[in-house]
């Protein structure tokens, strides 16, 4: 079998240009889109935080699960009924979990299994951001840690680098779970990782996220910690202030005032 | 010259044209050819966003588009070709004029077979009434 | 073509025995492996259709056997890097039987490493966006590629070292399949010229491919390794993984080259010094692994770290116990003795020490992956995983489908290399003997 070098090269160029027909001819017939327009520069210069004031949070009646519906609804997340495939962006779990580098075996009895409201933390330095394969979770520059659904393949290593668990899979398709759906915010597919995203499609309207304006105690406060006048840099200031696990050094925007 | 198994062949020659040109005839056995798509047009507006060849051709890569912009850049406002702005949303901007995706979208996809997993996570607006399951 | 053969193959007649004649043994074994394989597939559409919410995995603990499946079985691809490649880069004579078999099992066995985490996706369809969309920051995304690299290399391995044998079984002439050997055997005739290029691109390869599997457990470990979750964030991984891969490679490799040995008669090529020999070298990786885990669970008592030490006592006292101890047992209490002591070194005592590592190497696996997951660190639920049915069935379709493409191997190609063979009849005398006077003095 005599085949030289030349016969190689012209098969190669050959194949070479009929692989490039098709998208040669995309790039000659195609009538160009017009290009979006920005929109006003909400993103640059500020850092979104939030702080959860606990002792406003406890007055509240046993049991209030005001922001955790508010959250749920308007996102379309699943009631799936069993722990095991539970979805769930934010929910309480008790004092003692929520802060066990606090625990010792004196604390004060006053904060001894109190619910505390957690959720994801939207990290300065997220781990989970590190770990996507896809990039299907990034970091955004007003802070907020942002999911795309679209690109989640689902290998849940995300959750696997998230020290406080505030990431929740769809283990089957969610939609015959959800109670009442909300056709402003897309439900998701079986196989994708979701997780609270601070309303950001409520905050580009210039509104607050869903949790924080439902609190009928006002213990929710979402700000710029960018801006020093703003309330959540005010009460950061004047109050005992706690972060979950800062020595884990994923420096969360979740603060809890005590 | 013989032509030795001639039932044979001829039954299994028969067989493999009439299986190897299914495409061709089973539309115009089953009657699948007499569909035509018959798209339910927006009564109050006369025009989409962008003239009706272009979106005809494009959609696809606009929402593409669209959606890449708005959930990986945050950038949520199009400035169509008439110099007007819109929001990109498919529901907010597409549906409020195309109400019901039976009636519009699906009559030239399923013509075409084409399959598009937007309404796996998107709810379209009859999708409300009829049920989001 | 008999009288051929006899010439070409001189006195390894056995060798082609398996590839010419096809036993009844051999279709009842394929039916069965077919069955397993398609239960397999069908769980696996279940999983598709319905989600992974049909697997025992929940939002606490949500990897489980998928991902001690992949480990397991990139752990076993190095098997055969490490016989056929440094046993060759060493000149250990013994090697030449088994470099085949062990190199094919490397093979074929990545492909059900990479297919577990295929498998475990939330989303398989979007598989390719890992190569589209690639953040090359993540861990598994260093996976891809040093596994795609390892598969490669591998392959390139197995069939350069396969070449000389297809050019024979050409010679041979075989009627149906002669396009298959002529396409594939590439022109070799057996020149002067051909062998010194063959032998050097095998060498080259060879000592390639060793780097390479050292990275590609080091890089699964770090999977592991480089998140901050107690009892998973540890600096040993890297070497841990790549012992324990040795350790249970070259386990793999001796059931394998027992159960090859018994089914097609090789009782004269795979001899009882090679599982001896072998045997030694897994009385070492018992030893190295044992050093290892013995490090890992000393440093961690030492430190008492309290997010380390509740996950510590799950695995000594606690929920998982029972797998852990099974575990040690498994993998150093029975396999040290039987090892340790050269009368017990048989085929029969290496073949049992194998088998009983491969078992606790995947509980190994297991139990390294599952318990941090319970995250002890933040005790919220007190979750247990236990594997439903899919599961296993995937775990098993994956071995037979293995095991399937492993016999339909066999028949086409012989599974002992004919030319090393040969190589160690002839060339391979005089050049050890010249070797050892290079050694002495004078």
């Amino acid at each position: 079998m005599e085949f030289k070098r030349r016969d190689f090269l012209k098969i190669a160029g050959l194949t070479f240009l009929g692989l490039m027909a098709k998208p040669g001819w995309e790039v000659v017939s195609q009538i160009k889109p017009l290009e979006p327009s920005p929109a006003p520069n909400y993103f640059t210069g500020k850092k979104w935080a939030m702080a959860i004031d606990l002792i406003k949070c406890w007055n509240a009646k046993d049991g209030c699960r005001d922001c955790i519906d508010a959250c749920h609804t308007i996102h379309n997340v699943p009631e799936i009924g069993y722990a095991k495939e539970e979805i769930k962006w934010i929910w309480t779990i008790e004092y003692e979990k929520a802060f066990p580098e606090h625990i010792h075996d004196f604390n004060e009895k006053k904060y001894k299994g109190k619910p505390v409201i957690v959720l994801c933390n939207q990290c300065e330095d997220p781990p989970c951001v590190k770990y996507c394969p896809t990039r299907a979770t990034w970091k955004r520059e007003d802070g907020i840690v942002m999911m795309d659904f679209h690109r989640c393949i689902g290998c849940r290593y995300c959750m696997a680098g998230c020290p406080y668990g505030s990431r929740s899979f769809n283990w089957r398709d969610p939609r015959p779970f959800i109670k009442k759906a909300n056709i402003e915010f897309p439900t998701r597919t079986k196989g994708v990782v979701e997780k609270c995203n601070f309303c950001e499609e409520r905050l580009v309207k210039g509104l607050l996220p869903s949790c924080v304006e439902t609190c009928k105690e006002k213990a929710l406060i979402f700000g710029d910690l960018n801006d020093p006048n703003s309330e959540i840099r005010k009460i950061l200031s004047e109050r005992y202030v706690l972060q979950r696990q800062p020595e884990l050094g994923t420096k969360p925007k979740v603060f809890y005032i005590l | 010259m013989r032509f030795y198994d001639a039932k044979k062949i001829i039954t299994g020659l028969i067989i493999f044209v009439g299986l190897v040109t299914y495409p061709i005839w089973h539309n115009t056995v089953s009657g699948k050819n007499l569909y035509t798509p018959k798209l339910e047009l927006p009564k109050d507006k006369k025009e989409c966003i962008e003239p009706k060849d272009y979106i005809r051709v494009n959609h696809k890569s606009l929402l593409e588009d669209w959606r890449l912009s708005v959930v990986r850049n945050g950038i949520r406002i199009y400035q169509a070709s008439n110099q007007k702005k819109y929001n990109m949303s498919l529901n907010k901007t597409c549906m409020e004029c195309h109400k019901d995706k039976t009636k519009f979208c699906d009559q030239c996809h399923n013509y075409m077979g084409v399959t598009n997993k937007c309404w796996d996570c998107h709810i379209y607006p009859k999708q409300l009434e009829i049920g989001v399951k | 073509m008999i009288d051929k053969e006899k010439i070409l193959i001189e006195k390894e007649i056995p060798l082609l025995e398996h590839v010419r004649k096809t036993g009844k043994g051999f279709y009842i074994t394929i039916s069965i492996l077919i069955a397993l394989v398609l239960w397999g597939l069908y769980a696996y559409l279940t999983q598709y259709r319905i989600g992974l919410g049909v697997t025992g995995l929940s939002r606490q603990i949500f990897w489980g056997v998928y991902i001690t499946n992949f480990v397991f079985f990139i752990g076993i691809s190095h098997a055969g890097t490490f016989i056929s490649a440094i046993l060759r880069v060493v000149k250990a004579e013994w090697r030449r039987p088994i470099s085949r078999l062990s190199e094919l099992t490397t093979v074929f066995i990545l492909f059900f490493g990479v297919g577990s985490v295929l498998i475990d996706l939330g989303r398989p369809d979007r598989m390719l966006y890992a190569i589209r969309y690639a953040h090359f920051r993540s861990p598994l995304l260093w996976d891809v590629c040093s596994i795609a690299t390892y598969l490669t290399v591998s392959s390139i391995c197995l069939y350069l070292a396969l070449i000389p044998d297809i050019a024979l079984m050409r010679d041979i002439g075989w009627k149906k399949r002669q396009w298959l050997y002529e396409i594939l055997s590439l022109g070799f005739t057996g020149t002067e010229k051909q062998w010194r290029r063959l032998e050097r691109a095998i060498l080259f390869m060879s000592i390639i491919v060793i780097p390479i599997m050292i990275t590609v457990h080091t890089v699964v470990s770090y999977v592991f390794a480089m998140t901050i979750q107690p009892m998973w964030h540890s600096a040993i991984f890297g070497p841990y993984f790549v012992a324990g891969a040795l350790f249970s490679g070259i386990a793999t490799v001796i059931t394998i080259m027992a159960i090859i040995r018994k089914a097609y008669h090789l009782e004269q090529y795979l001899k009882p010094i090679h599982f001896y020999n072998l045997g030694t070298l897994l009385l070492a990786m018992t030893l190295l692994w044992f050093y290892f885990t013995l490090g890992e669970y000393i440093t961690t008592f030492y430190g008492n770290e309290p997010s380390q030490m509740a996950i510590f006592w799950s695995k000594i006292r606690g929920q998982y116990a029972p797998l852990f101890w099974t575990h040690v047992i498994l993998c150093f209490v029975i396999p040290f003795p039987i090892l340790a002591f050269p009368k017990s070194r048989t085929i029969k005592g290496t073949v049992i020490a194998s088998i009983s590592i491969n078992i606790g190497m995947w509980l190994e696996r297991f139990v390294i992956i599952v318990p941090t997951l319970t995250r002890q660190r933040i005790p919220i639920e007190s979750a247990f995983y236990i594997p439903t049915w899919v599961e296993w069935s995937i775990l098993v379709g994956c071995l037979s489908f293995f095991s399937l493409l492993y016999l339909i191997f066999t028949k086409f190609f012989p599974i002992v290399p004919i030319w090393e063979i040969h190589e160690g009849r002839g060339k391979s005398i005089p050049q050890i003997e010249e070797r050892l006077r290079s050694y002495l003095p004078g």
